[in-house]
């Protein structure tokens, strides 16, 4: 039996551990050699709708805040909106130059890794550049992100849909004071501080809408994967932050296709399954 | 396989050449591997303890937080635009690669690595598999001890290798789909890049908001550049070096880690991480059928 076939096939595993065995003793060829942050299934289905991973690419930008920007306030504290909207999309410009010079079409499974503290926001992007197999380099203004999975990337593409880019929105908010009578008054009850609920509502529906007008911008008609992170920010506890980001996503066909998936019944018992420890 | 000396000590050649083998595969691995025609025939290790110097390359580093760009690594001057202000300020900042801390990290690496492969060689091992690679900071911070260990594995019958066996970080079902999708192991690809950013003024203020003062009204929001700088190149360093180590072959399963770590004096290293498993393609790919996607009923 083997790892990739139905237990029915017959394939020669022992076979292809000799061949590979062989390859190895003959040392290296001549071949291009492509890096990949992908498992081997994630490989395999790039593979089966005829895509090929190129280069692992990174894109990073850390950007200023100015000093007393988290004083207190009222209403939103756009410069650390600012700063946030810039760093991402230089992070994301520096991603897109890299894999358009690789030849790349698009970078699928992007991990974000973001921080932000008072003086400046940190947004981070590495992924796996992917093209059609064979396909010729096209312009880094038509390169596709997506922090989707090459499994979940295959999924849309055989549904119809593309994805088109990484859409994202940030708003960070003062909760406004209360007055030292509510402060008072306050103090020995159970209540809802209704400043930082609205202030976070606030925040919300700026980021939201930002996050939205992105994907509309890239002529998409949704998001998916939306991921949301909100709360008061560490080092001032007087304001909320929230930011969100997902995949831009376009019907790439006429209309969508249903992928009719097949209901199954695992025998399988999770806990037996082969696992490793090491990388996969 | 090779019959050139080894560092190996006496009991360790004793044991790999006993008769009972010993493995780090779980049951499920052991049993996939199996599955490939490969036989456990011992767990291999490597160790390597490795000091490097925090003054670089030349004790003239010493007195300065400056580095001469002679160890050939990346090296960029940021100048302040104010001319001099006090003793305090920052007239200048640099962003260098710390080549000799590089150096000292792959040396150690690779020590280890050529050591755990010394072991299988020694037990007539055709590859080892399922490698596990870890660091530990050792006394006063300048000491690394790196540690590989893996199952050495073998495939019976198969003629004896003329060059050192195969390494993987991958075993059982991980190592079968490579194998089964025309890709031969090669060996494990670890390399690592350090660069260290002293600011200059801007940069400073930018970070900490602090060193400025009366200029600050001339800074206006912007990308800091010297923090992008440093990290990217950071990245690109260590992207290079693991494409080096391929002489064609690819990279797969990549996984990069970076860390930064704040010194004194707004002084900070910023490391990458690069680990992965070099493979080579040995027979042309095999188009899949498309995916069915399926729903689990349970």
């Amino acid at each position: 039996m083997s790892a990739l076939t139905p237990p029915n096939s017959e394939v020669d595993l022992a076979g292809a551990m000799r061949a590979a065995l062989a390859a190895y003793s003959q040392g290296p060829g001549s071949g291009k050699g492509t890096t990949s942050d992908l498992s081997m299934d994630e490989e395999l289905n790039l593979h089966a709708i005829g895509w090929e991973p190129v280069e692992f690419v990174t894109g990073l930008s850390v950007y200023s805040t100015p000093p007393m920007t988290w004083s207190w306030g009222q209403g939103e504290i756009s410069a650390a909106s600012y700063s946030h909207e810039q760093a991402f999309q230089l992070a994301m410009a520096r991603l897109h130059r890299q894999a358009a010079s690789v030849g790349a079409h698009g970078v699928v499974g992007v991990e974000v890794e973001r921080s932000i503290h008072a003086s400046h926001t940190e947004i981070s992007l590495m992924g796996t550049a992917v093209r059609p197999v064979g396909a010729a380099a096209i312009d880094a203004d038509h390169v596709f992100t997506s922090d989707l999975s090459a499994r979940d990337f295959t999924l849309l593409m055989l549904a119809g849909w593309e994805p088109l880019g990484l859409a994202a929105g940030a708003s960070f908010v003062f909760a406004p004071r209360r007055s030292m009578g509510a402060v008072m008054s306050q103090q020995t009850q159970n209540v809802e501080l209704t400043n930082f609920t609205e202030a976070m509502y606030s925040a919300r529906e700026t980021a939201m809408e930002r996050m939205q007008s992105a994907a509309l911008a890239m002529k998409g008609t949704g998001v998916v994967e939306v991921k949301v992170f909100e709360g008061p920010m560490y080092f001032a506890s007087h304001a909320v932050g929230f930011t969100a980001w997902g995949t831009v996503v376009r019907l790439r066909e006429e209309q969508h296709r249903h992928v009719s998936p097949t209901m199954v019944v695992s025998l399988d018992d999770v806990d037996i399954a082969f696992s490793a420890d090491t990388l996969g | 396989m090779t019959s050139e000396p080894t560092d190996l000590p006496e009991a360790a050649e004793r044991r790999m050449t006993s008769g009972a083998f010993t493995s780090g595969l779980s049951v499920a691995d052991f049993a996939a591997c199996l599955e490939m025609g490969l036989e456990p025939v011992g767990f291999a290790q490597g160790f390597c303890a490795m000091q490097w110097s925090p003054l670089g390359s030349s004790m003239s580093n010493a007195m300065s937080p400056y580095r001469s760009t002679t160890g050939g690594g990346y090296s960029e001057m940021f100048n302040c635009p104010h001319g001099f202000v006090s003793n305090d300020h920052r007239q200048w900042g640099q962003n260098y690669e710390q080549t000799w801390y590089e150096s000292a990290w792959h040396t150690g690496f690779d020590a280890a690595l050529q050591r755990m492969v010394e072991e299988a060689t020694e037990a007539g091992a055709h590859g080892v598999v399922g490698v596990v690679d870890s660091q530990q900071v050792m006394g006063d911070g300048y000491l690394l001890e790196f540690h590989l260990s893996g199952t050495a594995v073998k495939i019976p019958g198969a003629p004896a290798l003329q060059q050192a066996p195969f390494t993987t970080y991958l075993a059982g079902q991980r190592l079968a789909k490579v194998v089964e999708a025309g890709y031969a192991p090669v060996g494990v690809v670890a390399t690592l890049s350090s660069v260290r950013m002293w600011p200059f003024c801007i940069t400073e203020y930018q970070l900490h908001g602090s060193g400025l003062s009366m200029f600050a009204t001339g800074v206006s929001t912007s990308e800091i550049d010297q923090v992008v700088r440093a990290k990217s190149y950071s990245r690109q360093i260590a992207r290079d070096a693991a494409k080096h180590a391929l002489h064609g072959d690819s990279l797969h399963g990549a996984r990069v880690t970076t860390s930064e770590r704040e010194l004194g004096q707004g002084e900070i290293d910023y490391h990458t991480v690069i680990r992965g498993n070099r493979i080579r393609r040995f027979q042309d790919f095999k188009a899949l059928p498309v995916p069915q996607p399926t729903v689990r009923l349970s």
